[in-house]
C-alpha cells in the first residue's frame, strides 16, 4: 500500500479543467465537424445529417429514460408523431388560426411532454414489460388517430409541414437551427448525467432499493424526466415534419422507434456520447451501403439481439478504456478512522422502538420486540435464523410497516413503511447483498448516499447554474472524504463491478456515511470477509459509533458482536430473549441454548 | 348491425384471447414475457396464405405445417433469446432479446413477404353467412385450446409438471424435474398456439406483416386484466376486449375505441397491477 | 477419517461454493456412509443450505463430489435424483396447486409408470397421514403435512442418500418429532441421512455423526456418542477467540 500520507490524495479522482476537456473533447469535435459540414456543399448529405441532428434530439431525450433510468420505452416514435402532427396542424391551420412555426414548435413540446409524462406512469409502479407495452400500445394507438382524424391531420393523404421562417430560412439555414438545437440537448444532457439527478436515475435503474434507502425519489424523478424527455421527442417531432415538408402516418413507423431504441443500447446505457455516435451510425448506415436499406431494421434487429447478448454495455464500454487497465492485485481495505470526525458528528439521538409487532401471514416474525439504541454506541443484535432480526432492520428502515408499536428517533416518531423518508431523518443502511451500481464509478456510487443533501433543482442541474456546481463541489469533497475513511480512496475512479466483494460492503459503508447519520444500520457486514477485514471492519466500527453515530449491528460472527459492541440484544421466535453487555449475554444461559438449539 | 358487431368482435376476441394465452404459456414456464406471441400470430396468418394459397398445399397439410413451423420457432425463442437471458432475469433483458427476435423476424416477413396485406384463402369450401366460418374458426380454436390445455395439465403428468415449474422452480428443479426440457416444450406449445390464433383469424385479419405490432399489444390487454398466468382471464379478457372494440367502431368510430382501450389499459395498470383478478405480489427486500 | 469406517457413500473434497462473487463454502471436506445417519450443524449464514444445494448440483459449485463410486463433481439435481442421491429443500415447497398424489407422482418424473405407482404407495405408507388426503390440494394440507409430503416426495425414489433440509423449522414440537421419527424409520431400512438441523439435541438423538459447520468450512467432526460434545460444539459456533463459561 502507498497511500500512508493524511491528506485526500488527488490523483486518484482528477479534477480541474484538463479532466473536463478530456471528457469535452469528443464533443467538441464533433461539433467543429457538424459546423464546417455545409463547406462540402453536398444537399444530398445535408438532409442525411440534419436528420441525424433530429433524430438526436429525441435520442438524447430518449436515452435519459432507456439509458439512464433503464425503462424500457420501445414505442417513442408515439411522441415524435404527435409533436410533427401538433407543429404541423398549427401551422397549416387544420385545427385553428395558423401560428407561427416557432411558436408551434414550443406547442409540440408542451404536447410532448403532457403525453410523455401519460405514457410514462405506469413505469413509476409496474415492471418493465408492461412499460413497454403501455410505449408500444401508446404508438400503435398514435398511428390509429392519425389516421381516422382526416379533419386536423388529413388522414392518409397527410398534411404539409412547417417551414421555419427568418434566420433559418433555406435548407443549411433549416440545418443549422436543428444543430443547434441537438447542441443544446446534448449539452443539458450531459448536465444531467454529471449531476445527483443522473446518478440518481442510474441508481433506480441498478440498485433501486439502495436508492431508495439514500432517499431518492423515484416518482418524482422519473415524472420530471417523462416530461424532459417527451419535450424533446415533440421537438423533435415539429422538426422531423419540416424536414420531411409533408407527413402523413406512414411516414412514423415502428421501424424508427427501434432506431431510437437500438441507438441507444448501441451507444450504451449510462452514457451521452455512446448513444449520440449511435444516432449518427444508425441514420448513416442505410446511406452508405445503399443495398441494405431494405434490410436495415432487420439489420437492426439482429444488432440489438447480438447486442443484448453479447455485449451489454455498448460503444461505451468499447471506448472505456481506462477500465481495462489492470487493477493492483494484492489490494487491501485500510480504513483511516480519522477522517471521520471530518465527516460525522453532531449529536445523536435515541433510536426506540416500543411494542413492535409484524406477522406474514399469521405467523409472527416480530412479536412485541423493544429496543433502544443509545446515542454513540454499538449495539448488537443477534439470534438465530428466522429470529426476526433482518426484519427488525427492515421496519426501521421502512421496508416493512408494522401492525402496531413505534419507532422513534429521538422526539421524532418515524412513520410506519415509508422508506425513502428514512434519509431525511439521518437513518443510513447497508444490505446483506451490497447494492451498488457495477457499471458506475466507485465515487459516484459513494455520492448517491448524498443525494439528498443537494439544493438545486432539476433545472439548475440541467443549465449547471451555481447552486448546482456547489452541490457538486461539495458532494465530491464528502464522498473523497468517505472513500478514505474507509480505506477506498485509491479505487474512486474504478468502475464499482470490478471491486471484490469485501470491498463492495466498504463502498456500502462509504455511501451509508454521506448522510452523516444518526443512525447507521448494518446488515451482516462481515459475510464473506476474512478474519483481518473483520477486524478492520470492527475497529472502522467502533470509529463511527465514537464520532456520534450510533450503530445497530445484525451480525452471526460472535466473535466480531463480542469484540466492538457496547451492548448486545439477543432475539428469539422476534421477541427479546436477552439484552446487555456481551460479557452478561456470553454467560446466559438461555442465549447459549438458543444458539445451540437445546 | 349488432349480428356483426358480435360475429367479428367475438371473433376478434378469441384470437386476442390465444394471443394472451401464448404470453401465459411462456410465462408459466420461464416467468418470461416475451415479445414473441404477436410474431407468432402474424406468422400463422402468413405462413398458412404462404402454404395454401401461394404453394397449394391441402389445407390439412398447410394446416399442419403452419403449427409445426410455430412450434420451431417457439423452441428458436427459447434458445436465442430466453435461455442466455434467463440467469439475470432481474436485469429484463428477456424484453429487449425477445423483442429483438419478433423483429428479426418481422423484417424477414416484410422482406420476403412483402409489406401490402395479403388475402388468406378460405380454408372450408362452403358458403358464407352472417356467421361464416372465419367467425366461428377463432371461437373453436380458442375453445379447443383451453380444453386442451385442461386436459394436459389435469390428466398429464407432463402437464402437471408444466403446473409443478410454474407454481415453484426450484423446487421442481430439486425434485429432478427436467426444467430446460420442459421449459422448451411449453415454449413449443405456446408457438403452437400463437399459429394457431394466426391461423384461424387469417382470414379476418388477413396475411400481413404489420399484425404482429397489433396481436402484441392487444393480446397482452387481457394478460394484464386479467392477472398474468391465468388462461381464464385471458379468454374472458380477450372476448370482451373484442367486442367492446368492434361495438365502439361501429358506435362512435375507430378514434374513441383505440383511445379508450390504451385508457382502460393504463388504469387497470396503475389501480390494480396485479390484474382485475390477481393477487398482489410481495415485497423485495 | 478415523470415524466412519466404512466405505462411504458420499464424498465431497475441497468443495467451494456461493452466490455470484460472495464465496460462502470454503474448502468443506465431508463423507456419508451407507446407511448412516449424519447431522449437519452450525450457526445460522454458516452455509448448511448453501452446502447441500451444492451437493446436490442445485448450486455451481468447484471441488470433488463422488456418490456411491461415480464422480458426481459436475452434475446436475437431475443426474443426483437418479443416482439416488435426494434433496429435500427448506420450506416444505411442495406444489400447494396440484394434489397430494399429484406432487408424489411428480416425484417420479420419468420412472416407469408401474415402478412410481408402487414407490408412490411405498412413500406413503410412511404417512398414514397424508395417505388418507391423497386426492386433497397440497395447498390444504397443515404446515407439518406438507413436511411430510415434502419428505414423502423425496422417499419415492427410494434414495441411497436422503438429504434433508431443515425439516423441523416452523413445526410444532410434536410434528418435528413425527418427521424425524419418520426419518429414524427410514434409517433402520437402510437409507443414509444428511440431516441439517437448528434443535440440535433433536439432531443429536436422531444421528450417529455429527459436523459442524462455521464460517463456511467443517470445524468439527464427531460421534454423537463423544463425551463433552456440547462444549465443543459452542466453541466450534463461536468461534476460537470465545471461550464461552457454560455453566449452569
Amino acid at each position: 500500500m502507498e497511500v500512508t500520507q493524511t491528506t485526500i490524495p488527488r490523483t486518484s479522482a482528477r479534477s480541474g479543467w484538463l479532466a473536463s476537456l478530456e471528457k469535452a473533447a469528443p464533443f467538441l469535435a464533433l461539433g467543429l465537424a457538424a459546423l464546417a459540414f455545409p463547406l462540402l456543399g453536398d444537399s444530398y448529405w445535408g438532409v442525411i445529417v440534419t436528420r441525424a441532428c433530429v433524430y438526436w434530439v429525441l435520442v438524447a431525450g430518449l436515452n435519459m429514460v432507456v439509458g439512464f433510468a433503464g425503462q424500457i420505452a420501445i414505442g417513442w416514435v408515439g411522441l415524435l408523431t404527435l409533436g410533427a402532427y401538433t407543429t404541423s396542424a398549427m401551422t397549416a391551420g387544420t385545427a385553428m388560426p395558423e401560428v407561427s412555426p416557432y411558436l408551434a414548435l414550443v406547442a409540440a413540446a408542451a404536447i410532448g411532454a403532457l403525453f410523455g409524462l401519460i405514457v410514462g406512469l405506469p413505469a413509476l409502479r409496474l415492471r418493465t414489460f408492461y412499460f413497454a407495452m403501455a410505449t408500444l400500445g401508446f404508438s400503435t394507438i398514435v398511428t390509429q388517430v392519425a389516421l381516422a382524424w382526416k379533419s386536423v391531420t388529413g388522414g392518409g393523404i397527410g398534411v404539409a409541414g412547417p417551414v421555419f421562417g427568418w434566420p433559418f430560412t433555406g435548407n443549411w439555414g433549416f440545418y443549422y437551427f436543428c444543430l443547434l438545437i441537438a447542441a443544446l440537448c446534448t449539452w443539458m444532457t450531459i448536465n444531467i448525467a454529471g449531476s445527483r439527478f443522473g446518478r440518481a436515475l442510474v441508481a433506480i435503474r441498478d440498485a433501486e432499493v439502495a436508492a431508495e434507502a439514500s432517499g431518492i425519489a423515484k416518482s418524482q424523478l422519473l415524472m420530471t424526466v417523462f416530461l424532459f424527455s417527451g419535450a424533446l421527442a415533440g421537438v423533435a417531432g415539429g422538426l422531423f415534419s419540416s424536414l420531411q415538408s409533408y407527413i402523413t402516418p406512414d411516414a412514423f413507423t415502428f421501424d424508427l422507434s427501434v432506431l431510437f431504441f437500438i441507438a441507444i443500447l448501441i451507444g450504451g446505457r449510462g452514457s451521452v456520447l455512446g448513444p449520440l455516435l449511435g444516432a449518427l451510425l444508425l441514420t448513416a448506415l442505410p446511406e452508405v451501403a445503399a443495398p441494405l436499406v431494405a434490410w436495415s431494421t432487420f439489420l437492426y434487429a439482429a444488432l440489438l439481439l447480438a447486442i443484448v447478448l453479447a455485449v451489454p454495455g455498448g460503444i461505451a464500454d468499447l471506448l472505456d478504456f481506462k477500465n481495462r487497465r489492470p487493477l493492483e492485485r494484492h489490494r487491501e481495505v485500510v480504513p483511516r478512522p480519522e477522517m471521520l470526525t471530518r465527516l460525522l458528528g453532531g449529536e445523536g439521538s435515541v433510536l426506540s422502538l416500543a411494542n413492535v409487532v409484524l406477522s406474514f401471514g399469521g405467523v409472527r416474525a416480530i412479536d412485541g420486540l423493544d429496543l433502544d439504541v443509545r446515542p454513540g454506541e454499538v449495539h448488537g443484535l443477534i439470534g438465530p435464523n428466522g429470529s426476526g432480526k433482518t426484519t427488525t432492520l427492515n421496519v426501521i428502515s421502512g421496508y416493512y410497516a408494522p401492525q402496531s408499536g413505534s419507532v422513534r428517533l429521538g422526539d421524532a416518531v418515524l412513520p410506519p413503511g415509508a422508506a425513502r423518508v428514512r434519509a431525511s431523518h439521518r437513518i443510513a443502511r447497508t444490505f446483506q447483498t451490497p447494492r451498488v451500481i457495477g457499471g458506475a464509478s466507485v465515487l459516484d456510487n459513494v455520492k448517491i448516499g448524498g443525494t439528498i443533501d443537494g439544493h438545486g433543482s432539476f433545472v439548475e442541474a440541467m443549465l449547471t447554474l451555481p447552486r448546482h456546481r456547489r452541490d457538486e463541489a461539495v458532494l465530491r469533497e464528502r464522498a473523497l472524504l468517505a472513500l478514505s475513511a474507509v480505506g477506498l480512496e485509491s479505487l474512486a475512479d474504478v468502475r464499482a463491478d470490478r471491486l471484490q466483494h469485501s470491498e463492495l460492503r466498504f463502498v456500502e459503508i462509504a455511501r451509508a456515511l454521506m448522510l452523516a447519520p444518526s443512525i447507521l444500520l448494518l446488515d451482516e457486514p462481515a459475510a464473506g470477509l476474512s478474519a483481518e477485514e473483520i477486524r478492520r471492519l470492527g475497529a472502522l466500527i467502533k470509529s463511527i459509533s465514537r464520532a456520534g453515530t450510533s450503530v445497530l449491528l445484525v451480525e452471526h460472527h460472535a466473535d466480531l458482536i463480542f469484540d466492538i459492541c457496547d451492548r448486545v440484544t439477543v432475539l428469539n421466535l422476534g421477541k427479546v430473549l436477552a439484552a446487555g453487555t456481551p460479557d452478561e449475554i456470553r454467560s446466559h444461559r438461555e442465549v447459549v441454548s438458543a444458539y445451540l438449539g437445546a | 348491425m349488432i349480428e356483426s358487431i358480435v360475429s367479428y368482435g367475438l371473433a376478434v376476441g378469441a384470437v386476442y384471447a390465444l394471443i394472451g394465452i401464448t404470453y401465459n404459456v411462456m410465462f408459466s414456464a420461464s416467468r418470461v414475457f416475451s415479445f414473441t406471441a404477436g410474431m407468432l400470430g402474424m406468422l400463422g396468418g402468413v405462413l398458412g396464405a404462404l402454404f395454401i394459397g401461394k404453394l397449394g398445399l391441402p389445407t390439412i397439410v398447410g394446416f399442419v405445417l403452419v403449427l409445426a413451423c410455430g412450434a420451431v420457432l417457439g423452441v428458436i425463442t427459447e434458445i436465442v433469446a430466453v435461455r442466455p437471458v434467463l440467469k439475470s432475469i432481474e436485469q429484463h433483458l428477456y424484453v429487449l432479446s425477445t423483442l429483438a427476435f419478433a423483429l428479426l423476424i418481422q423484417q424477414f416477413t416484410a422482406i420476403e413477404w412483402g409489406t401490402e396485406a395479403q388475402p388468406f384463402p378460405r380454408l372450408i369450401p362452403i358458403s358464407s353467412g352472417w356467421f361464416d366460418q372465419q367467425f366461428w374458426l377463432p371461437l373453436l380454436a380458442c375453445a379447443a385450446t383451453i380444453v386442451g390445455l385442461e386436459l394436459l395439465y389435469r390428466r398429464t403428468l407432463v402437464g402437471r409438471a408444466f403446473l409443478a415449474i410454474a407454481e415453484d422452480s426450484y423446487a421442481a428443479r430439486a425434485l429432478g424435474l427436467p426444467e430446460q426440457r420442459l421449459r422448451l416444450a411449453s415454449f413449443a406449445l405456446a408457438g403452437i398456439i400463437g399459429a394457431l390464433a394466426g391461423f384461424t383469424g387469417g382470414e379476418m385479419l388477413l396475411a400481413f406483416f404489420g399484425n404482429q405490432a397489433i396481436l402484441s399489444f392487444y393480446g397482452f390487454v387481457p394478460v394484464a386484466l386479467g392477472g398474468m398466468g391465468s388462461n381464464r382471464g385471458a379468454v374472458i379478457g380477450g372476448l370482451a376486449l373484442g367486442l367492446f372494440q368492434q361495438a365502439a367502431n361501429f358506435l362512435v368510430g375507430g378514434i374513441f375505441a383505440a383511445v379508450a382501450v390504451f385508457v382502460v389499459f393504463i388504469a387497470v395498470l396503475l389501480l390494480r397491477p396485479e390484474g382485475l383478478a390477481g393477487a398482489a405480489a410481495s415485497r423485495r427486500v | 477419517m478415523p470415524t466412519s469406517a466404512r466405505e462411504p457413500l458420499l464424498e465431497v473434497r475441497d468443495l467451494a461454493a456461493g452466490y455470484g462473487k460472495i464465496g460462502v463454502l470454503h474448502g468443506v471436506q465431508l463423507t456419508v456412509g451407507a446407511g448412516e445417519a449424519v447431522a449437519l450443524l452450525g450457526p445460522n449464514g454458516a452455509g448448511k443450505t448453501t452446502l447441500l444445494r451444492a451437493i446436490s448440483g442445485l448450486l455451481p459449485r468447484t471441488g470433488q463430489i463422488r456418490f456411491a463410486g461415480k464422480d458426481m463433481s459436475s452434475a446436475g439435481p437431475r443426474d443426483a435424483v437418479s443416482a439416488g442421491l435426494v434433496h429435500v429443500v427448506e420450506g416444505h415447497r411442495v406444489f400447494t396447486q396440484l394434489t397430494v398424489f399429484d406432487n408424489l407422482l411428480l416425484a417420479g418424473y420419468g420412472m416407469p409408470r408401474a415402478a412410481r405407482a408402487r414407490q408412490v404407495e411405498e412413500a406413503l405408507a410412511f404417512f398414514p397421514e397424508i395417505a388418507e388426503k391423497r386426492r386433497n390440494l397440497a395447498a390444504t394440507l397443515s404446515g407439518g403435512q406438507q413436511q411430510m409430503l415434502a419428505v414423502a416426495q423425496g422417499l419415492v425414489r427410494r434414495p441411497r442418500l436422503l438429504m434433508l433440509d431443515e425439516p423441523s423449522a416452523g413445526l410444532s414440537p410434536v410434528l418435528v418429532d413425527r418427521v424425524l421419527l419418520a426419518a429414524a424409520k427410514l434409517r433402520e431400512a437402510g437409507t443414509a441421512i444428511l440431516l441439517v438441523e437448528q434443535l440440535i439435541e433433536k439432531a443429536l438423538a436422531t444421528a450417529d455423526r455429527v459436523y459442524a459447520l462455521a464460517r463456511g468450512t467443517i470445524v468439527l467432526e464427531a460421534r454423537t456418542d463423544e463425551a463433552d460434545l456440547p462444549n465443543r460444539l459452542e466453541q466450534a459456533y463461536f468461534g476460537q477467540g470465545a471461550h464461552a463459561p457454560l455453566q449452569s
